[in-house]
């Protein structure tokens, strides 16, 4: 949750000169600017030029830690990409899991993964990738008093160092989301010899293997890295000098700074940026969905909400068109689902149960015995974006009879209200992040002792069973059709009501070229240059 | 000769306590703060423990930096390392305090400086425009141009100063800083346009109380007397009437200031400028205590110690203030 709550509380400060009187302002200024422009522009602006091949990134928050067992944040990753390097990647645009420092994976049976680590590597300082060394990241983030990622590995029991560059992790249970899991913090490989000389973390002294090395961090200012001239992947030796990651919290001030000049690049922009992305013949933009999904999380152990036509009625109610475009500057994909259209698991089947009908919920709340509409307490946050959504939700459910009204309060009180002791509230407007296996949302959303399941009310039948059998193949065919199976229970039963993906809004001037957005949404700059 | 043994050792004993009469100042406003930091939502355990931690984690984590002590003890414990010239260090980053503000301060204090100087430089000849020629369509020209410029809100009128000045014109940056003690004259061009935004309302007040004042002056007794006896208007502006309220100047330029100083927590954010204010706003709201209370007692201590220099340097231009 905390990571949602993060990326909903970018700011939405944005440019508007319209309606100024240009020339009132201009000429009261006229004394000051005679002061400032005394300074003239000197050799400085050569600095805000850049250094040669130094990509120049606006960030939009301080990593929690640079080590990735230890930071709690979403937003860390960004950071931690270009300084690690993972066991396992992805395909940008599916999210399948593809060879990373493994170059091989295979479940000898099922509940046994045997990782073959790439010939070669050294970290930072030197020191070697081998075995030992996975060994020794995979035991410190699944042991480590400090880790923050041991849920991540629960499923481990053990694992062996069976080869110079073999590594055998016995597990549990079957887990075949296991390699995906590597593609994330518990797949980032940290210098054991680092780990050595910094007591056993590396917050502010990262030392990895990927495509940059740590040079500064300043605090809620900028993060600085440089070239990895020995990096293990010839094929993609990194182009760039280095990047200067610099922290611009307000999602405006960090567009204005790629418009003027002082950045090349700025993610995680705001909906309502995209318009000018666009429009600005000096700016390219990288638009496309994310994983990241905007929903109303359901309370399903209290009336009227244990019934499930009732929750079927609310997903029939909503326009998720109309509810991007007017919310989020239509700079979203509607969501049917828990997974965007692109993504390696997509049932289309399942994405077609919800077509907008008010007249067909109307009909399913009089057959659950509310012929005259229900009235539901509903959750939500206080910031401006959250109150445009609930407010257009309201509209739309009143259309088919649903009323209510929202409370709204900070994330972090309304979400531990929702979802801790106390259980307040019907529905929850909020978000849910992704993961990089999608056995692991549903698992974490739907289970019956799930935290993110409000009401601690059993799934569906088959719904275990379903999930159980997505994680004890590494068919991707069979873990396909699983999911399928899952994400039909779950919307057929409707335990959510999703409401749109969120588009990945990247920035970037005209000297960037090879940056490509992936479907988590956490860019990577692995095949960026800078051109002149 | 002994009066001026005699004022100096007024000056000594009024720095003496001044400074003695700071410190219960210091510990109340860091008091305030901490209790406030007690009230609002948002949990540094909690964001310490990441995403889907579990209570016991939390727990262990709220164990391991004392965040389950009582309050006052927390308190008390971070007064007396305080006091002992330890600030600790922030609970997320793990960045030692006084490196915190080592690194940020100085970028606030360039650009509150700055904008002080520009108040002063602007303000100044507007207010002794319009006072010498009060009552004209220049006068009230001014003085509706400072009451706007008090009305105006600084981050705004920020915006609008981007919007022009650095992305139609690129004369200036729009975001980011370079540290003074990097490259000063870079500094300086960064700071330019945080410290136009924040300068607009420090014009209009010195500019309309150095008019009252000269007006309020000029109207007076002594001066007509002065234009008696035929000394030319120049030399009775200079020497008897901007003497007389460089006093008043004077405060209004100390109490500016401490306004700006506050008003650059909005700026930094509009500008990205990693100075102090946007250091407190990151920490407040992750619940960061002791980046916030050192950062705090930082501005404080400036604000305490511009008021003294204030107050000395008026009893150097007025000595009737230290006899009284």
């Amino acid at each position: 949750m905390k990571k949602q709550h993060r990326d909903q509380h970018d700011d939405d400060l944005t440019i508007n000169g319209n309606g100024v009187s240009r020339r009132a302002f201009m000429g009261y200024l006229s004394g000051a600017l005679a002061a400032g422009t005394l300074l003239g522009p000197t050799d400085v602006w050569a600095q805000s030029g850049g250094k040669a091949g130094l990509l120049r990134v606006g960030a939009n928050a301080n990593p929690s830690s640079l080590d990735p067992a230890t930071g709690g944040s979403g937003s860390d990753h960004v950071f931690l990409y270009p300084l690690y390097d993972t066991l396992v990647t992805w395909d940008f645009e599916s999210l399948k899991a593809e060879p990373g420092l493994a170059e091989r994976w295979e479940f000898t049976d099922s509940t046994t993964l045997v990782l073959t680590v790439k010939q070669g590597v050294r970290f930072h300082d030197g020191s070697a990738l081998d075995a030992n060394a996975v060994k020794t990241n995979l035991d410190r983030s699944r042991g480590a008093e400090f880790s923050n990622i041991r849920a991540d590995l629960a499923s481990v029991d053990n694992v062996a160092v069976t080869g110079e560059h073999e590594v055998t992790l016995t597990l549990k249970n079957p887990d075949t989301a296991l390699p995906l899991i590597l593609s994330d913090r518990a797949g980032m490989m940290v210098s054991p010899a680092a780990l050595e000389k910094h007591g056993g973390r590396v917050d502010r002294n990262p030392v990895g293997a990927g495509f940059m090395r740590f040079g500064n961090w300043a605090d809620g200012s900028e993060v600085v890295v440089s070239r990895f001239d020995d990096y293990h992947d010839p094929a993609n030796r990194p182009a760039l000098g280095g990047i200067e990651f610099k922290v611009i919290t307000d999602s405006a001030t960090r567009l204005r700074a790629v418009m003027s000049g002082q950045a090349d690049l700025a993610y995680h922009l705001d909906g309502r940026q995209k318009p000018l992305v666009e429009k600005m013949p000096t700016l390219s933009g990288s638009i496309s969905s994310t994983i990241y999904v905007y929903q109303l999380y359901m309370n399903m152990a209290r009336k009227p909400m244990d019934d499930v036509r009732v929750r079927q009625a609310i997903n029939h109610a909503i326009d998720r068109d109309a509810f991007i475009r007017a919310t989020m500057a239509g700079a979203g994909e509607p969501a049917y689902m828990n997974l965007p259209e692109s993504h390696w698991a997509f049932d289309k089947q399942t994405a077609g149960l919800y077509p907008h009908d008010p007249e067909k919920a109307k009909a399913l709340l009089a057959e659950a015995g509310y012929p005259d509409g229900i009235e539901l307490d509903l959750r939500g946050y206080n910031d401006q974006s959250s109150v445009q959504m609930q407010e257009v939700l309201l509209a739309q459910f009143a259309k088919a009879g649903i009323r209510g009204r929202f409370r709204t309060g900070t994330i972090a009180d309304m979400s531990a209200a929702y979802f801790g002791q106390e259980k307040t509230g019907d529905m929850l407007l909020s978000a849910w992040t992704g993961r990089p296996d999608p056995s692991l949302s549903y698992s974490l959303m739907y289970t019956e002792d799930a935290y993110f399941n409000a009401g601690s009310v059993a799934p569906p039948d088959g719904f275990n069973e379903a999930l159980l059998a997505s994680r004890s193949s590494d068919d991707i065919e069979q873990r396909k059709a699983a999911l399928a199976k899952v994400q039909r229970l779950v919307m057929e039963n409707a335990l959510v009501a999703p409401l749109a993906f969120r588009q990945s809004i990247v920035a970037s001037n005209d000297k960037v070229s090879g940056y490509r957005n992936n479907l988590l949404g956490k860019p990577k700059f692995n095949g960026v240059s800078l051109k002149g | 000769m002994t009066t001026a043994v005699k004022a100096n050792r007024v000056k000594q004993k009024m720095v003496v306590s001044r400074l003695l009469q700071a410190l219960p100042i210091l510990v109340l406003a860091t008091f305030i703060v901490f209790s406030l930091m007690q009230l609002i939502p948002g949990d540094v355990a909690v964001t310490l423990a990441g995403e889907n931690a579990s209570a016991e984690r939390i727990a262990q984590i709220r164990e391991a930096y004392g965040l389950n002590q009582p309050f006052l003890a927390q308190y008390g414990d971070w007064l007396w390392r305080a006091a002992q010239g330890d600030l600790g260090a922030s609970l997320l980053s793990g960045e030692p305090v006084a490196q915190t503000i080592a690194r940020t301060f100085p970028n606030t204090l360039l650009i509150a400086v700055y904008a002080v100087l520009l108040s002063v430089l602007v303000g100044v000849p507007l207010g002794i425009l319009a006072a010498t020629r009060s009552g004209s369509p220049l006068d009230s020209g001014i003085m509706g141009a400072a009451s706007l410029g008090v009305a105006v809100p600084n981050f705004w009128f920020g915006m609008i100063l981007v919007l022009y000045l650095a992305l139609t014109f690129k004369w200036f940056p729009a975001t980011g800083f370079v540290s003074p003690r990097e490259d000063f004259s870079a500094a300086l061009w960064y700071a330019t346009l945080p410290a136009l935004a924040l300068c607009t309302n420090g014009i209009a007040e010195i500019a309309r109380q150095l008019r009252s004042s000269l007006v309020e002056i000029q109207s007076s007794q002594h001066v007509r007397t002065l234009h008696a006896k035929g000394l030319s208007p120049a030399r009775i502006l200079w020497k008897h009437g901007l003497k007389n309220v460089s006093v008043n100047l004077l405060t209004v330029v100390g109490l500016l200031f401490n306004k700006i100083l506050a008003a650059t927590v909005v700026v930094e954010a509009v500008f990205a400028i990693p100075g102090i204010g946007s250091s407190i706003v990151n920490a407040v709201l992750q619940g960061d205590f002791p980046v916030v209370q050192g950062a705090v007692l930082a501005m404080v201590v400036t604000v305490i110690l511009v008021n003294l220099f204030t107050d000395l340097a008026c009893t150097v231009l007025d000595p009737r203030i230290s006899e009284a």
